[in-house]
């Protein structure tokens, strides 16, 4: 396929040029993105984690602060670059490789052809999908991925490992799906959530390849086990890192509890503001409890298209989580795409894209008119996340009941094309 | 040369007074530029360290030796501030700096406790107490508002084991400093005011000043030999009258425009017409009186001061010596000169009012104003609520010294600098002033940002040190009532290493507050704002669990009769028929 490489260095060979040019012509800008909420959040922000290198090798704990939370193994990394603000061309270079091999990673879920059929179920519009190219170009080129790129946030390495980790499981690739899983899980936590449907995914594609099924319970326990060895030995090396454990309550503490109330684009934060002190901790749990319940309800009920699972999974973080931002949004929004077959019998897309593109115009502007003109106030902002996260969750329960139409027309052919009701 | 000579007389006539035992005061009246008036006022009471032990107080105030004992504080400032020193006019600071506070309340002690936390324990205890001694929010100095300087403050009294002692800082930028603060303070006086200097002290006229501060030191005090130690305890009130601002009438406080008769207009311009006015610029020196100026008189000396010598002259002018001052009282009293009769020191007579006089007088000679050591100014740059950056200019205007000193900020937690912004440049060299730093960064809600700088500065040059900070958004019940107004961030002490003063008291600087406006909430929106998001979130949860515990079958085959209100009332009565057996 010389053709599909050519196309595909093409499109690589842009991307880059479009992620490293920018901001040779425009210096300005990747600081100016780095500094929105909507891209850059607390846990996430590059700003924050050049402050906590600057602390790192200064010899003061940044986890013995406010303000950097974020894991630490980016600091070793990041401290061998030279400093950003006056050699930026070193980041900029790291973090477009980081998106290429996103989207490399992305054209091999793609490639893998696990979205449409599955060990246990075949699609009966399987022929109706993009190329892995087409996609991978769709993840490239989203401008929400661009800004996340310019903006240098932590979340596009989060998001590399999360695609890695399915890339390898959609291929079968037992120790590097742990490996990307368990560096996802330790970069931000809640990627540890995919866990049991990509299992089951690399379950399916194991059983396909070799044509004979292992055993399930010894194959859960020992990826579990794998899991834990590898996030215990990153967590171990970040101890003997950063010389103690307070790293712990200042990375994945925060995420639990939420201290840091900066805006961003989801649904926790003017909620916390604005909650009551004597019922913060129950929310908190109930917020958490809700993000969590989705895995194992999905994840029995589609176990025959687990690729979908953790697909719609990453878009309830995206909505879901303490603090998500567009970057989590790009990432969803690149996997829809993998779907191509459900569009047919998707009902709200219309509704769905017009919120998004209306949340995603409108949010900016009324960021600034409540802390800049002052002619706003927090409402107009907070209204905004509402409709983002309306309009990502219109996205979620539409693919979904397509995904489960889709089975049904499999399950009962006859009923194809009719009208269907749900008891 | 002129002013170091005055300099050193005028710390010989005050240090003169806290040399020796039992109870002093002393009024130093200094007429500024632009019709100002310096007054500092200090009082000085000593008791023996064994005397304060067995709590056998005379002239230390029996209320406030008990909690400096309870808290076991060794040493102890506490400052009370309102208002800036305009060091540009003004010249040097009173006591150069040493007896100054940042805006609002600043303590800082040295408590004697075995580890960190019973030091924290005590402080507590401290802060408590002086709340409620002051009538000031003390109590809210907590965790966040609390740093222990390492380089910043040194003790000015002599301390045996200093292991032991623990250094702990607190400020409250945000406090208004006013009456109910001054009474306490007179209280602790042995003359409460009632007669002595002390009875100028008016809470109308002090908090009127364009600067005030008062300040409470406490420090042990050794002699040469270090054996014979006693209990010192400083209580200071530095202000800045404007005098026409203080001899409005109280009943008439308002200023008014004079009728055209009275102004008095620059002839030598040219008039359109009779109703207008080219102020006259007045070269003279504004008549005034202690009465005028302070609102009420001079109630004679204070009877627990000395009789004789030095220390009895406890009124003081400094002016040039061909400035016409009368003493107007009908008691006896004594006048004596020093500074080549630059100050004029006043015994006060005993029972009897005392003013003085100072004609309005058209001078020929001036004093020279000492220059202080560094200029120091802080801003905020930027605008809107999410983030700034903090400048502050620092310049030294010495054409021969290099000075080196501390700078330490003392931030809230919601303020959260990015140290690697710092940037500390000099307009004449490229090399960096930063000679150490010392940063402890704050933890949300639980401390504050301590940060301590030493650097130098070379002759003639300005230091301009940078760096950002972004704004945190509270919780909406950490707000103050008035929350749009924002937040005060403690001023930047600056301490002068050298030239040092040859003292324990040091040299300070301090900048001004900053107001810190935040983002806020609605504060009218919580029940709004959980209604909604509890809505998009059932939302999504039930459009997606929908899905998933339902299954799909179709429209057709779905039981006739079964749906709608109907169907539901018929299925409850069959099933109630079952039940009954019918």
């Amino acid at each position: 396929m010389p053709l599909d490489t050519e196309h595909k260095l093409l499109i690589f060979a842009a991307a880059a040029a479009v992620r490293l040019v920018l901001p040779a012509v425009f210096p300005t800008f990747p600081d100016l993105l780095t500094g929105r909420v909507e891209v850059s959040t607390p846990v996430t922000s590059f700003k924050r984690l050049q402050e906590g290198v600057f602390l790192y090798t200064h010899n003061v704990s940044p986890y013995d602060g406010g303000v950097y939370h974020q894991a630490p193994l980016l600091l070793p990394l990041f401290s061998l670059l030279p400093d950003p603000s006056t050699y930026p061309l070193a980041t900029n270079i790291l973090y477009t490789v980081v998106d290429l091999l996103s989207a490399n990673a992305i054209g091999q879920i793609a490639d893998s052809g696990q979205n449409v059929a599955t060990r246990l179920f075949t699609s009966s519009r399987k022929h109706l999908t993009w190329s892995s190219i087409a996609i991978a170009t769709g993840y490239l080129f989203n401008p929400f991925t661009v800004a996340t790129c310019l903006a240098r946030s932590t979340s596009a390495l989060s998001n590399l490992f999360i695609l890695t980790a399915m890339a390898k499981a959609a291929h079968g690739a037992s120790t590097t799906f742990i490996l990307a899983l368990a560096f996802a899980a330790y970069l931000s936590m809640h990627p540890i959530l995919l866990f049991p449907p990509l299992l089951v995914l690399l379950y399916d594609t194991r059983a396909t390849k070799t044509q004979s099924k292992p055993n399930v319970w010894t194959f859960a326990i020992a990826h579990t086990l794998g899991l834990a060895v590898a996030i215990g030995a990153l967590l171990s090396a970040s101890a003997f890192i950063t010389g103690s454990w307070d790293f712990l309550a200042a990375t994945y503490g925060v995420r639990l509890l939420l201290p840091d109330l900066t805006p961003n684009v989801g649904l926790w934060w003017y909620f916390f503001i604005e909650m009551f002190d004597s019922f913060r901790e129950f929310f908190l749990g109930v917020f958490w409890l809700h993000a969590a319940s989705y895995v194992p309800g999905l994840t029995i009920r589609l176990h025959k298209q687990p690729l979908f699972v953790a697909c719609t999974l990453t878009g309830v973080f995206a909505i879901f989580t303490p603090y998500p931002s567009i970057a989590d949004a790009a990432l969803y929004l690149s996997l829809v795409p993998l779907f191509r077959h459900l569009f047919p019998l998707m009902r709200y897309s219309f509704l769905a894209s017009a919120a998004i593109l209306y949340a995603s115009v409108l949010g900016p502007a009324f960021y600034h008119l409540w802390i800049y003109a002052g002619s706003g106030n927090a409402n107009f902002f907070y209204a905004i996340t509402l409709v983002w996260s309306l309009g990502l969750s219109i996205i979620l329960g539409d693919s979904m009941y397509a995904a489960l139409r889709d089975e049904l027309d499999v399950e009962r052919p006859e009923l194809q094309g009719k009208e269907v009701r749900r008891i | 040369m002129l002013s170091s000579l005055l300099f050193l007389l005028l710390n010989a006539v005050i240090t003169c007074v806290a040399a020796s035992t039992g109870y002093h005061e002393r009024l130093f009246l200094r007429p500024l530029p632009q019709g100002s008036l310096l007054a500092s006022f200090n009082f000085v009471s000593n008791e023996t360290q064994e005397a304060f032990e067995q709590q056998n107080f005379r002239y230390f105030p029996r209320s406030f030796g008990q909690i400096l004992q309870h808290a076991h504080a060794r040493e102890l400032h506490l400052r009370f501030s309102v208002g800036r020193w305009d060091a540009e006019d003004w010249g040097e600071r009173p006591w150069n700096g040493a007896r100054e506070g940042g805006t609002g309340v600043e303590l800082w002690a040295w408590v004697e406790a075995d580890n960190e936390d019973e030091a924290f324990a005590r402080w507590l205890t401290l802060t408590n107490a002086l709340s409620g001694l002051f009538c000031a929010s003390m109590n809210f100095i907590d965790a966040t508002k609390t740093i222990r300087p390492v380089m910043a403050f040194a003790p000015e009294g002599p301390h045996g084991n200093v292991a032991n002692l623990h250094l702990l800082h607190g400020t409250l930028p945000h406090e208004v400093v006013c009456t109910e603060n001054l009474t306490p303070f007179l209280k602790l006086l042995p003359c409460k005011g009632k007669a002595g200097i002390s009875s100028l002290l008016d809470g109308h006229k002090l908090f009127d000043a364009s600067f005030q501060t008062m300040a409470i030191d406490v420090r042990p005090v050794c002699d040469g030999a270090g054996t014979d130690c006693s209990v010192e305890m400083e209580q200071t009130v530095d202000m800045v009258l404007n005098v026409a601002r203080s001899k409005r009438p109280q009943n008439n406080p308002i200023p008014r425009p004079l009728p055209i008769d009275q102004l008095e207009c620059d002839t030598s311009k040219p008039y359109n017409s009779g109703d207008s006015c080219y102020p006259l610029k007045k070269s003279t020196e504004p008549s005034w009186t202690l009465e005028e100026v302070f609102g009420r008189p001079l109630k004679g000396a204070c009877p627990l001061t000395e009789e004789t010598g030095d220390a009895a002259h406890t009124a003081c002018i400094q002016t040039e010596p061909e400035r016409t001052v009368n003493a107007n009282t009908t008691g006896e009293y004594t006048e004596m000169k020093v500074g080549s009769d630059t100050i004029r020191c006043y015994k006060l007579p005993t029972g009897s009012d005392f003013d003085l006089v100072l004609p309005e007088q058209q001078l020929t000679t001036g004093l020279v104003r000492p220059s202080p050591p560094l200029f120091a100014a802080r801003s905020i740059n930027g605008h809107g609520q999410e983030r700034g950056s903090t400048q502050s200019i620092i310049r030294n205007p010495s054409t021969t010294n290099t000075v080196e000193f501390v700078y330490l900020e003392s931030l809230p937690w919601f303020m959260k600098p990015y140290l690697h912004t710092l940037r500390a440049r000099l307009d004449t060299t490229s090399a960096s002033p930063i000679k150490e730093t010392y940063y402890r960064p704050a933890i949300d809600r639980k401390r504050g940002t301590h940060l301590e700088l030493l650097m130098t500065i070379p002759p003639n040059s300005t230091l301009t040190l940078t760096y950002d900070f972004e704004k945190a958004i509270l919780r909406y019940t950490e707000y103050p009532p008035d929350a749009n107004r924002g937040f005060d961030a403690a001023p930047a002490v600056i301490r002068v290493l050298s030239p040092n003063t040859g003292d324990r008291k040091g040299m300070y600087i301090r900048t001004t507050s900053l107001l810190l406006p935040l983002p806020t909430p609605d504060f009218s929106m919580p029940y709004n704002v959980i209604i909604l998001t509890s809505t998009v979130m059932a939302l999504g949860f039930g459009n997606i669990f929908n899905l998933l515990v339902r299954r799909f079958v179709g429209a057709d085959e779905v039981p006739v009769g079964a749906g709608g209100l109907k169907g539901l009332v018929m299925g409850k009565v069959g099933r109630l028929r079952a039940l009954v057996g019918m």
